[in-house]
C-alpha cells in the first residue's frame, strides 16, 4: 500500500486530496498546526507547524522508524494574504515566506532524505497561477510561491540521480477558507483572466493534484497550472 | 551515544554498501583516509548527499538520536568534516556529544 504524507490537512485542499487518496488505497499521514481528531481508516493526523524543521524532521523519523518508505510527500499547506505592496506589513511578508516557502522547504528536506535512502520518492509541491500572472495585489504571496517555483526546479535536478521525482501544480482561486476573504469581483476577474469563468470547484483542484500525484510520466521539474497563464 | 571506532565502522560500512551500489569497489576498501569530495573521491556530489542521508538514519538506529550531520556549524568549519571519512567519524561523536 503506498503511502503519502499530505501537509495542510486540516481542511479545505489538504483535507479533501487525502480523502481521495485514502478511497484510492493510499495509507496517509497529514501535516497541521492544530491537533486533528479526524482518524478514518488509514489516515493518521500529526500536529506539526511546518515552519519548524525539527517538529517536521521529528514526525518524519516517527513515520518511517519501522522501516516504513515514503511515495508521496504534497507540499499542500499554505497561507494566502491579499495586500497592495507598499500597504504589506512586513509580519504578513514574513510570515507567508515562513509556511509557504519554508515550510516545502522543511518538509522537501526531511522527506528527501527519506526518499534518498530510498532511492525513489515523489514530492508534489503547490503553487499559485498568480506566480505566472504576476498577479498585483499579492506580491508577498507571489514571491513565497516563486520560491516554492524555484525550490522545486533546483530540488528537481539535485535528486533525480536518486530516482526522486519533483515537481509542482498551481492552482487558481478554489473554493476554500483560503479565498474566502477575496472579493467576488476580484475572483471572476482572476478566473476570466486564466480562462476558467466558472471557477474551480474543490474537486476539480483534488483531481487536478490527484492526477499528477499519480501520473506515472510526471516529469521532474515540471510545473503544471490548471488554467491558462501563458 | 558512539565510540569513534563504531561511528567509523557505520560511516566504512556505509560507503562500501554505496561502493556496491554505484560500481566503484574503492570505496569497499576505504579506510579513515578515504577522501569524502574533491577530485581525488570516488564519490560525487550526489554520492555525499547520499552518505550523508544514510548515514544519518544508521545513526538513528543505532542511538535513536535524530541528528543532523550538515548543520550551520558543520558547513562552516574552516576544515570540513565531510573531507575524509576520519574526520566524518570525529564529527558524528562530536554531533552526538554536543
Amino acid at each position: 500500500m503506498p503511502l503519502a504524507i499530505v501537509t495542510g490537512t486540516s481542511r479545505g485542499l489538504g483535507r479533501a486530496l487525502v480523502e481521495r487518496l485514502l478511497a484510492a488505497g493510499w495509507t496517509v499521514h497529514g501535516f497541521s498546526r492544530q491537533p486533528d481528531a479526524w482518524a478514518p481508516p488509514g489516515f493518521r493526523a500529526h500536529a506539526v507547524d511546518v515552519g519548524d524543521p525539527v517538529a517536521v524532521r521529528a514526525a518524519v523519523a516517527a513515520i518511517t522508524a519501522d522501516g516504513a518508505t515514503i511515495d508521496l510527500l504534497v507540499n499542500n499547506a499554505g497561507a494566502a494574504a491579499m495586500n497592495a505592496l507598499l500597504l504589506t506589513p512586513p509580519e504578513t511578508a514574513a510570515e507567508l515566506m515562513r509556511v509557504n516557502y519554508l515550510g516545502a522547504f522543511h518538509c522537501l528536506q526531511a522527506v528527501g532524505k527519506a526518499m534518498v535512502r530510498a532511492r525513489r520518492g515523489r514530492i508534489l509541491n503547490v503553487t499559485t497561477v498568480a506566480v505566472p500572472l504576476a498577479l498585483e495585489g499579492e506580491a508577498a504571496y507571489v514571491a513565497s510561491k516563486a520560491a516554492v517555483e524555484a525550490l522545486t526546479r533546483v530540488a528537481a535536478r539535485e535528486l533525480a540521480a536518486q530516482g526522486i521525482v519533483v515537481a509542482a501544480v498551481g492552482l487558481g482561486p478554489v473554493d476554500t477558507r483560503l479565498t474566502r476573504a477575496v472579493g467576488a469581483g476580484q475572483l471572476a476577474r482572476l478566473n476570466q483572466r486564466i480562462g476558467r469563468p466558472a471557477g474551480t470547484t474543490l474537486a476539480e483542484a483534488v483531481d487536478f493534484l490527484f492526477r499528477h500525484a499519480t501520473d506515472p510520466e510526471l516529469v521532474t521539474g515540471s510545473i503544471h497550472y490548471l488554467g491558462e497563464v501563458a | 551515544m558512539l565510540t569513534r571506532t563504531e561511528a567509523l565502522r557505520l560511516v566504512l560500512h556505509r560507503l562500501a554498501a554505496l561502493g556496491r551500489e554505484l560500481g566503484k569497489p574503492e570505496l569497499e576498501r576505504a579506510d579513515e583516509q578515504t577522501r569524502l569530495f574533491g577530485e581525488a573521491s570516488a564519490l560525487d556530489s550526489i554520492g555525499l548527499v547520499t552518505l550523508i542521508a544514510d548515514l544519518e538514519e544508521d545513526i538513528r538506529r543505532a542511538t535513536g538520536r535524530d541528528v543532523v550531520l550538515a548543520d550551520e556549524k558543520a558547513m562552516s568549519r574552516l576544515t570540513s568534516p565531510f573531507r575524509r571519512a576520519g574526520l566524518l567519524a570525529d564529527h558524528i561523536v562530536a554531533t552526538l556529544a554536543a
